[in-house]
């Protein structure tokens, strides 16, 4: 199939003592390969939820999540979730080292992500010596290390000072494209969702169902900042932010 | 380095002696007015001994050879039961954090023995274990025990969410998760016990040789209260309270090794 990833009817609910949450009704969407899909949407209308039901995190729901064959899914998180008591490099092959895929040809591609990432030099020093940005950039390493074919990014950025977000984003911009993978990505930012991605997706308030996608159509083998200085960009800005603004009121 | 940053350092250098100088003149006025008090007659010699007099006990107990097996002996219960309430309650805690199910049926259980004043079981210990190192141990254990189970076993539950749904996402089992994620976690909280622990369980030999030793330094305080040789007893205390900081100090220097790239 050229879809990487199809759900269909996707139904949530949490259930709690206070009662049901209904966190998505009958949610669609389809993923091509080497997509890569930004989605926005008010605080609390289910994208998380969204991403640990796609990784299999979460099973207990309703619907359909097709994906392909051996699909190999890595998360990123808001937080770098990085472990104190580990080097840089053993930070960074922590996903293979789980999975016993210590191989050395895989092991040659960490090292090689560290030195692209300017953090080899660093390598056998602890997290506590790292700035945020390079935290981050370890923990994008993290995730490649075991090569997935597509990564749920869950506002990975947003700890960040806006210098770094955007350098680091576009780093995973940058590698994502060039290695063909693809993405979901879950951001608050809109200048993010669009500087980002190839679809919009604006979703409404919980429980949340598609709101308006937005496919964008951008030089993409330009940096993220250029993007921003596409004359299209603020079309796409003004009827996002025309969608989230209906749903908040 | 800069003049202010050597001014900096200098400043933090001349506090900590400061400090230092304050809690030395601390201890020497209060064992000189001790001493002076005790040698005017305000205070009894008889019943508040004096610095001089346990000075001159301790060196006699040095040369009877009795001073360093006191020692050893109650240093040797306080390891003994030390080591083997912190292995237990480390995997007690285990147990709990594994089976959720269970940590919530033992809470109640667990509150009630840990807030026990379990001086009180004493008697119960000897009657069943006789008067003698074993029921020491087992004071010092039941005392020491909870405290690790509840301050480990909490460790483990303040695990970062984060790396949590981290480890799962990568996949990670059970034991993976345990091993590579929350005992590494819990570094600080299980040293943190280890200060606890050591308090704890030296708190529990001195109650267990009150009640049934024959050696050890809660013995040599129990004794000279019979004997109404209160030096004797003056020289325990003063003992005890050096034996209680170094073991502090041992542990402090302990956790600086071992937590020094968190
Ligand atoms: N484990 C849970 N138990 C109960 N309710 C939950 C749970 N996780 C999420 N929810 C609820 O489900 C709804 C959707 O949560 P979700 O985290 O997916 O939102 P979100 O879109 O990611 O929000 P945000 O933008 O703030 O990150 C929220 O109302 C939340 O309170
Ligand atoms: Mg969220």
């Amino acid at each position: 199939m050229n879809n990487i990833l199809e759900i269909k009817n996707l139904t949530k609910n949490y259930h709690t003592k206070e009662g049901e949450i209904k966190a998505l009704n009958n949610f669609n969407l389809e993923v091509k390969e080497g997509e890569i899909i930004a989605i926005v949407g008010p605080s609390g209308c289910g994208k998380s939820t969204l991403l640990s039901l796609i990784s299999g995190l979460d099973l207990d729901y309703k619907g359909n999540i097709k994906a392909k064959d051996k699909l190999k899914m890595a998360y990123m998180l808001q937080s770098d979730a990085l472990l104190p008591w580990l080097t840089i490099y053993e930070n960074a092959i922590l996903g293979l080292k789980i999975n016993h895929e210590l191989s050395k040809e895989n092991i040659e591609y960490v090292l090689y992500l560290l030195d692209l990432y300017n953090l080899k030099e660093f390598k056998d020093a602890y997290p506590k010596s790292l700035s945020g940005g390079m935290k981050q950039r370890l923990a994008l390493i993290r995730t490649l290390a075991t090569k997935p074919d597509i990564l749920l990014l869950d506002e990975p950025f947003c700890a960040l000072d806006q210098q770094a977000r955007l350098l680091i984003s576009d780093d995973v911009y940058q590698i994502c494209k060039k290695e063909h993978k693809t993405v979901i990505l879950v951001t608050h930012n809109i200048e993010e969702a669009i500087t980002f991605s190839d679809r919009v997706i604006v979703l409404s308030k919980r429980p949340a169902i598609i709101k308006n996608i937005i496919p964008i159509k951008m030089n993409n083998n330009v940096s993220i900042l250029e993007r921003r200085k596409d004359e299209a960009y603020q079309q796409y800005f003004d009827l996002i932010w025309k969608d989230l603004e209906y749903n908040e009121s | 380095m800069s003049p202010e940053q050597e001014k900096f350092i200098k400043k933090i250098k001349i506090n900590k002696l400061k400090i230092m100088l304050w809690q030395f003149l601390i201890i020497i006025s209060f064992f000189l007015i001790w001493e002076l008090l005790v040698n005017v007659g305000i205070l009894s010699a008889f019943i508040y001994s004096s610095p001089s007099r346990i000075i001159t006990t301790i060196v006699g107990l040095i040369k009877d050879h009795n001073f360093f097996i006191h020692i050893f002996i109650t240093l040797k219960e306080v390891l003994i039961s030390f080591i083997i309430g912190l292995s237990l309650g480390f995997i007690i805690a285990i147990i709990l954090y594994e089976f959720k199910f269970v940590a919530k049926i033992v809470d109640p259980f667990l509150t009630m023995l840990n807030s026990l004043p379990k001086v009180a079981l004493g008697p119960l210990i000897i009657i069943i274990c006789g008067a003698n190192t074993k029921s020491i141990i087992l004071m010092a254990l039941l005392i020491n025990l909870i405290v690790s189970v509840i301050t480990i076993y909490n460790g483990f539950l303040q695990t970062d969410e984060y790396r949590l749904k981290l480890f799962k996402t990568m996949h990670a089992n059970k034991r993976q998760i345990l091993f590579n994620l929350v005992i590494p976690s819990s570094y600080q909280t299980i040293i943190a016990s280890f200060k606890l622990g050591i308090a704890q369980t030296l708190i529990g030999v001195i109650m267990g040789e009150f009640l049934v030793s024959k050696q050890g330094i809660g013995y040599l305080i129990v004794y000279g209260k019979q004997v109404f040789n209160l030096n004797l007893v003056m020289s325990g205390i003063v003992l005890l309270a050096l034996i209680s900081y170094l073991l502090y100090k041992l542990i402090v220097i302990l956790e600086k090794k071992l937590l020094k790239h968190l």
